[in-house]
């Protein structure tokens, strides 16, 4: 266990490294530097900024610093945000997109696991038939057109929600409901299909044969077993949920690490791109490893140090 | 066992039936081609569980009807995507016209005033004579009479005559021109979902192509020689997909600066992660079959033995894994867009309209309809065309 761990570190650090890496010399092929764009610099404030951001210095000295300041968790200041830093950007947007993020986790394993239990157990009746139907629908349709219908017809049609901001509670509801979206149809139909499986197994008919009470089959037999393909695509999810808060974000004018970054591209500013590109990475690289952790963890079979 | 003895055997277990029923048929009435039907190619085994399968049929239908749109559409109308005509910006659809003495009216929004034919046709926007600010009316001249808009009371527009009086509605009239309304610089709606069903169609065409070539080759090469050459090229595969691509996507697309060429290159350049893994799984249980060992025997050389023997045999693996991976690039494209790193303006993608419609969407929602019902049957279509595929191909996996 502890060899798969230190294993697993050291790979997570070289994954990073390169991420780093590919990010930076990505952003430093761009032709032109990040105030080329701006109208008619003087030459004089052009030299004192790239001065200021070590632009003149070689690009191996810049890729080291980097380096060096990225490893004390200090992604550097933001090209077009005066006066801020990446570091102050991502702690402004943290709050509001991990509330959303969080909430949308919740919801999808508050709710999406039971619909597909619900399903698996009357299966192939109509419930299983809507719910399956919905859930398609969920997992074919993009988060930024069921972001955008929900605004249309909730705020601005019903008035029922703020259209933006989440200045009141309520603003979450739409923002939780687009991102969840996705990952709540896709787990709802992976648990119904693993739940269906796992009722077809030997153990199961045993656990009824003992005359056990059907909540008991079902929690303590049926989703122990049932959960686990659920449990190993959390990891992709969360993935899908980082991609997705950009879009959502927009749509609902939420103030959050998302929108930063659309904003970023929207405005060249390369290096709050890098900056927020790698803090996602860490993010998923980090909760991808406490996922497998976990996934050992709950399924005894396997074997965390071949 | 000769005739005899069996007709003793049959007749000692059932008395009951008369031996002489038993006998051979004469050899004219032999007929043995009913009995073993035509063996059935995989291929046609394959079309013959699809044909079945209502959904993914009608999923087929569907992404033909969306190939004829996009390719024959555009030439059937007589817009383009990029002629703006800010005079008739913002057209919905289907509006109410007004009856005012013998012409026809169509009250704007966007606080203008349209003269109409019978059927609704626009003519011509209507200039204003003039404007009173203190009771909040602009007014015009149509032909012998005069129409006024008044915009007193706050987010309603009213069309009175002289005295006051307001004129009813004439009647509920579709859009003669622009079939599906115009945007906010005038241009065709419809002729521009055309074109962005053509760029959708080209990006699943690149990502099917990509996969095709460097998926199937990268996931052959690593799964047929194994070993180092395997490991590290399945590191670098874990490596890159650690990441999600839309991450990477963006990336690209930052450096390669927005446009059709660069959304090619940078799914291009990282979409065929999946595909690899795919093959490479089927590479690793295909080698040890005989087939190899026969080929590997005569001296083939290792790429002819993943070309002709290996590859051909994962067709079905790679086919359902393209069938899924298709309707990813297209959502990647339409998500690029929206985030505004998809295809340049004046160029159409669903992506883009959906970005441009928000802004309005308050006031012209169908601009935010039709792209995103578009993006939907296409999405919803090629999902059921996969499911169906799987199901055909592997039919141990349906469930």
């Amino acid at each position: 266990m502890t060899l798969y761990v230190v294993k697993r570190l050291v790979a997570i650090i070289i994954t990073l490294f390169m991420i780093i890496t590919l990010t930076f010399f990505l952003m430093h092929s761009i032709p032109g530097g990040p105030f080329t764009g701006d109208k008619n610099v003087p030459e004089a404030v052009a030299k004192a900024l790239s001065e200021k951001y070590h632009l003149d210095d070689p690009l191996w000295k810049q890729y080291f610093d980097y380096l060096k300041s990225v490893a004390q968790f200090d992604l550097g200041p933001s090209f077009k945000y005066e006066g801020m830093t990446v570091n102050e950007l991502i702690k402004a947007g943290l709050p509001v997109s991990a509330k959303v993020g969080l909430l949308s986790v919740a919801l999808i394993l508050i709710v999406g696991i039971p619909i597909g239990i619900f399903a698996a157990l009357n299966q192939n009746k109509w419930p299983d038939t809507l719910v399956m139907l919905l859930a398609t629908l969920g997992v074919t349709i993009p988060s930024f057109v069921i972001g955008t219908l929900l605004l249309y017809v909730f705020s601005l049609k019903l008035g029922w929600t703020p259209a933006y901001g989440v200045e009141q509670w309520q603003g979450y509801i739409l923002p939780v409901l687009a991102l969840s979206g996705f990952s709540l149809s896709f787990v709802s139909r992976l648990t119904r299909s693993s739940m269906i499986e796992v009722f077809q197994q030997d153990y199961m008919r045993t656990a009824r044969g003992k005359g056990l009470r059907p909540s008991k089959i079902i929690i303590k037999h049926g989703l122990r077993n049932g959960l686990i393909p659920v449990v190993t695509i959390v990891g992709p999810l969360i993935a899908a949920m980082l991609t997705g808060s950009f879009v959502i974000e927009k749509i609902f004018a939420l103030p959050g690490i998302g929108r930063h970054f659309v904003q970023s591209i929207t405005n060249r500013d390369y290096t709050t791109i890098m900056g927020i590109t790698i803090f996602y990475a860490v993010i998923l690289v980090v909760i991808v490893f406490i996922v497998d952790l976990i996934y050992g963890l709950i399924d005894p079979r396997i074997k965390l140090n071949k | 066992m000769t005739e005899k003895t069996i007709e003793n055997v049959v007749a000692k277990q059932q008395p009951s039936i008369d031996p002489t029923l038993w006998g051979k048929l004469p050899e004219s009435e032999k007929d043995e081609k009913s009995l073993s039907h035509v063996s059935l190619t995989y291929w046609q085994d394959v079309w013959r569980r699809l044909r079945g399968n209502k959904g993914a049929l009608f999923g087929l239908i569907i992404i033909l009807a969306l190939i004829l749109f996009a390719l024959v559409g555009p030439l059937l109308t007589n817009h383009t995507y990029d002629n703006q005509n800010l005079s008739t910006s913002n057209i919905p659809p289907r509006y109410d016209i007004y009856k005012v003495g013998e012409e026809y009216l169509y009250l704007h929004k966007n606080m203008k005033l349209y003269l109409t034919k019978s059927n609704g046709e626009i003519i011509r926007v209507l200039e204003k004579d003039k404007e009173d600010m203190i009771k909040k009316q602009l007014i015009y001249t149509v032909g012998n009479g005069t129409a006024i808009i008044d915009y007193s009371t706050k987010n309603t527009l009213v069309l009175t005559d002289e005295n006051g009086k307001v004129f009813g509605e004439h009647k509920n009239v579709s859009n003669k021109t622009n079939l599906l309304g115009t945007d906010h610089l005038g241009r065709d709606l419809l002729t521009r979902i055309m074109y962005g069903a053509r760029v959708s169609l080209l990006v699943a065409v690149v990502a099917a192509l990509v996969n095709f070539l460097i998926g199937m080759m990268y996931g052959g090469i690593a799964g047929f020689f194994g070993g180092k050459v395997d490991n590290i090229m399945m590191r670098i595969v874990d490596i890159i997909s650690i990441i999600p691509l839309t991450l990477y996507v963006i990336l690209i697309m930052v450096v390669l600066n927005s446009g059709l060429l660069s959304i090619i290159i940078a799914l291009g350049s990282v979409y065929w992660v999946d595909m690899a893994r795919v093959v490479r799984g089927q590479m690793l249980s295909l080698k040890e079959e005989e087939f190899v060992y026969a080929a590997k025997t005569i001296g083939t050389k290792p790429l002819k033995i993943i070309t002709t023997h290996l590859l051909p045999n994962a067709m079905g693996a790679i086919i359902v894994t393209l069938t899924m991976l298709i309707p990813s690039a297209i959502f990647m494209e339409a998500f690029m867009s929206f985030i505004g790193l998809g295809v340049t303006a004046p160029m159409a993608s669903w992506g883009t309209l959906c970005n441009e419609a928000l802004e309005s969407i308050r006031s012209f929602s169908y601009q935010l309809f039709f792209p995103a019902i578009a993006i939907c049957i296409t999405m919803i279509a090629f999902n059921l065309i996969g499911d169906g595929l799987r199901d055909a191909l592997d039919p141990k996996l349906r469930k």
